[in-house]
């Protein structure tokens, strides 16, 4: 066995917490894997197994790097429960970044602001950070692809385990655009649900910033927004609708004091707050289009635009056409709104 | 020499035409009818007859007697030739009785110079059936008097040139057959040229949409609209016959035909029929098929007029990959043993759906409950090669108390001049714009902006080399509409709006 000890322990797939309370019980992590070895610690078969593979190798395989703990982010590293290691694909930036997480099954209220909030905070040039899940994380991701920022998704797997399954591209995507994909656990790891509580807490220790968009009262997101502000991080929350399940949690998070986010500008202007003057000077926005004037107030229906401007209905989808393709406007659903 | 002279001679013969619904086909049938000598009287049918055929014996016989004609004493054989040939219903009873007389000598020979063809009732009257107007044009082709009832008569004499000469009843039946007799066809009711269908003018507000509806109609793209429930989708969809090119006689003459062979009367309307199937309906009713003889779906009812689908998003799979062919091929085959049947299904396609399940995605006022979850799979169930023959998409909004009130908007008539002149300009090409392919497209002239726009759409919205078909069809048409031969950027910009509305 080359691997260190502390790779070795790492990839038996115990619970962080459980590898913890071991290495404050034994010391070091030669002493764990010794006792393990012994059968002092008792596990299951199934991990014993995993004390002959070798971890180096695949990593490797996984394309991943190995980062310890004292060469981690500041922000992740001292904390009392940080892991001892994360495997790293592409690059783990120790800029103070800006998470945006929340529901799986999100609404497209969500969803939407998530992309537009994941967009800006790229612009700006914080990096985004987010969980690779479906909905509020994959939109965050998303729309700092747009914005051609750089993101980091914490994963609940193995680095080199695609899940979601729909969500393979934009890994690469994030990769491609300079990003990370990191995750505590070996590769191969299966994404088995006792793992993303844990993961939660990266996600907020990699962050400055912990922005829900949506979540239930008994969602995963809520579980992040408790870990960052254990870890003394701002915690921003955008409002919703009473009776609105996926809102239910952030409305709650309000309650409680987290900071209410408004608008995507609101957004900025708290997060200048948190984390100083945007690396980026933002876009300045181009007002001499009629159209995008007409947008500054949100998405409007391509009907309602043709009334208000007072066009005919071909004069007026062309103009939202020229405008989509040159990139300052886009339809959804029937809606106009300003990019 | 000596020729036993009996009532009703020895082993006599008589053959007299017919036809047969072969799909829309009418194909010509011989009805041979031989009366034997026997002890016992019997009447058999054979080549291939249905029940309905079968039966026949009982109606004819029946038939024979109210009409105060022998019934024949010795064995009676009718033949229906080809006997490869599925016959079906009740239509030989005409031939088959008329036959019968001759066969039995109590009619002359010349009788049988004629094509017949109708059920008779027990009392000897004659009743239609379907395929008049095909046996019709048989008739034409072999030069022959068509004997039909009165009001079927009074249907396919719109074939032109035709000798077609109705019979109430079999006595009556003889006589036309005879030539004694000049035959009472009853008029149908007259058609009216245009079917009262709802006017452009009737719908308020809709600029978007009523601008989707012109160009759709002026390219005959096939359209998808989606829109919370309420909108007007399927108001919206109901005027487009009215923005359609009228139908020639001679296309109306087919659209009737296919309407005969389902058993539908279309009298001679050049309106373009407008069909709007129920999302429940069985693959037989939609695309044709079902027991014996297969007939024509909703598809071909639609044949030269728009199918229109409400609650796409309601029609099951199964139902929606049995419209892939009939929208690819403008027709529908259905093999059955022994042979195969086609029925035409050029038709313009509507389809409407709401965004989401709750139908609200979007909505102005209401606002939507679905998860993104919820979304997905409830856009899932249009298969992504069936949304690909949408050359349009277009989003219908829900009208504010403004545009209610509002002014009326153009009419269906000054839309229609638009459209006329624009179909104009693609008859000249000589092929509709919906069906323009990639080579086509490639060869028409586009401005240096109109290519520079496509480009840059490839790129900015990801358009699939489908898509970007879609969008010049799409923007040939508008170029048709505006009066000009180069497609030019603003025709590309605006068919880059109607890509996508879902």
């Amino acid at each position: 066995m080359t691997a260190p000890d502390r790779l070795r322990l790492a990839s038996l797939g115990l619970h962080p917490d459980r590898v913890r309370t071991l290495l404050v019980e034994w010391g070091n992590a030669r002493a764990v894997l010794r006792a393990v070895e012994r059968g002092q610690i008792e596990v299951s078969q199934a991990i014993r197994d995993r004390l002959d593979h070798d971890p180096a190798d695949a990593a490797r395989r996984a394309g991943a790097d190995i980062v310890y703990r004292e060469d981690l982010p500041d922000a992740l590293a001292g904390l009392p429960d940080a892991p001892d290691l994360l495997y790293v694909r592409g690059v783990l930036s120790d800029r103070p970044g800006v998470a945006i997480v929340g529901s799986r099954r999100a609404t497209s209220y969500g969803l939407r602001l998530a992309r537009s909030f994941g967009r800006a905070v790229a612009g700006a040039g914080w990096p985004v950070i987010s969980g690779l899940a479906r909905g509020i994380d994959g939109a965050a991701h998303i729309g700092c692809l747009d914005g051609g920022g750089v993101g980091l998704a914490v994963l609940g797997c193995g680095v080199d385990v695609a899940y979601p399954r729909e969500h393979r591209d934009l890994a690469a995507r994030l990769l491609d655009g300079g990003g990370g994909v990191v995750s505590e656990y070996a590769p191969g790891a299966r994404p088995e649900p006792w793992r993303f509580p844990p993961r939660n807490r990266i996600i907020s220790g990699l962050a400055s910033v912990v922005v829900v968009v949506e979540a239930t009262v008994k969602g995963g997101a809520l579980i992040t927004a408790a870990r960052a502000l254990e870890q003394g991080r701002y915690v921003l929350a955008v409002p919703g609708d009473v009776d609105r399940e996926t809102s239910r949690g952030c409305n709650l998070l309000i309650r409680d004091g987290a900071h209410p986010v408004l608008d995507v500008d609101d957004l900025l202007t708290s997060l200048t707050f948190a984390l100083g003057l945007p690396p980026n000077r933002p876009p300045s926005a181009n007002g001499d289009d009629p159209i995008l004037r007409l947008l500054r107030g949100g998405g409007i229906t391509l009907e309602a635009l043709a009334v208000a401007l007072g066009c005919s209905a071909p004069e007026t989808i062309r103009r939202v056409s020229l405008l989509e393709a040159a990139g300052s406007v886009r339809k959804e659903g029937g809606v106009v709104s300003a990019r | 020499m000596c020729v036993a002279v009996v009532p009703y001679g020895v082993g006599m013969f008589a053959s007299i035409a017919s036809t047969a619904l072969v799909g829309v086909d009418t194909r010509p049938v011989q009805v041979e009818v031989h009366a034997g000598q026997s002890r016992r009287a019997s009447f058999s049918i054979v080549g291939l007859p249905d029940t309905a055929v079968r039966e026949a014996r009982e109606r004819v016989l029946s038939a024979l007697a109210s009409s105060r004609f022998h019934v024949p004493a010795g064995r009676i054989t009718v033949n229906l030739s080809p006997a490869d040939l599925p016959k079906a219903g009740s239509a030989y009873d005409l031939p088959i009785a008329l036959g019968t007389l001759v066969a039995t000598g109590q009619v002359k020979p010349e009788a049988t110079r004629v094509v017949a063809l109708g059920e008779l009732a027990l009392n000897g009257d004659v009743r239609s059936v379907r395929g008049g107007l095909g046996a019709a044009l048989v008739a034409r082709g072999m030069a022959r008097p068509c004997i039909l009832a009165p009001d079927a008569a009074g249907e396919a004499r719109r074939v032109p040139d035709s000798d077609v000469r109705g019979a109430a009843n079999l006595v009556e039946a003889v006589g036309v057959a005879l030539g004694r007799s000049p035959g009472t066809a009853v008029e149908p009711k007259p058609a009216p040229l245009v079917d009262r269908i709802p006017d452009l003018a009737d719908v308020r507000g809709q600029l978007v949409a009523r601008r989707a509806l012109e160009v759709a109609a002026a390219g005959g793209h096939h359209l998808l609209m989606s829109g919370p429930p309420g909108a007007g989708k399927t108001m919206l969809a109901a005027t487009l016959p009215s923005l359609l090119p009228p139908l020639t006689e001679e296309e109306a003459l087919e659209v009737s035909l296919v309407w005969g062979a389902a058993g539908l009367a279309r009298a001679g309307s050049l309106t373009p029929p407008f069909r709007s199937p129920h999302h429940t309906a069985t693959v037989a009713a939609m695309v044709g098929g079902g027991s014996g003889m297969p007939g024509p779906g909703e598809v071909s009812t639609a044949h030269r007029g728009v199918l229109f689908l409400d609650e796409l998003g309601e029609v099951p799979g199964r139902l929606l990959d049995a419209l892939r062919q009939p929208i690819e091929d403008g027709h529908v085959t259905i093999a059955r043993r022994g042979h195969t049947v086609r029925f035409p299904s050029a038709f313009q396609l509507v389809a409407a759906t709401n965004p989401c399940p709750c139908g609200f995605e979007n909505d102005r006022l209401v606002g939507c409950r679905c998860t993104e979850t919820a979304k997905e799979r409830y856009r899932s169930r249009f298969s992504g090669p069936f949304l690909d023959r949408f050359d349009m998409r277009v989003r219908v909004e829900r009208l504010d108390l403004e545009a209610m009130t509002g002014p009326p908007g153009e009419t269906s008539i000054e839309v229609k001049r638009r459209v006329l002149a624009a179909r104009a300009r693609q008859e000249e090409r000589g092929t509709l714009n919906r069906l323009l392919q990639r080579r086509h497209l490639d060869e028409q002239t586009y401005t240096a902006g109109a290519t520079r726009l496509l480009a840059s759409a490839v790129d900015r919205f990801q358009l699939t080399a489908r898509g970007w078909d879609r969008v010049r069809r799409v923007a040939r048409t508008v170029s048709d509409l505006a009066g000009c031969d180069e497609v030019d950027e603003s025709a590309v910009a605006e068919a880059l709006g109607y890509r996508k509305s879902l």
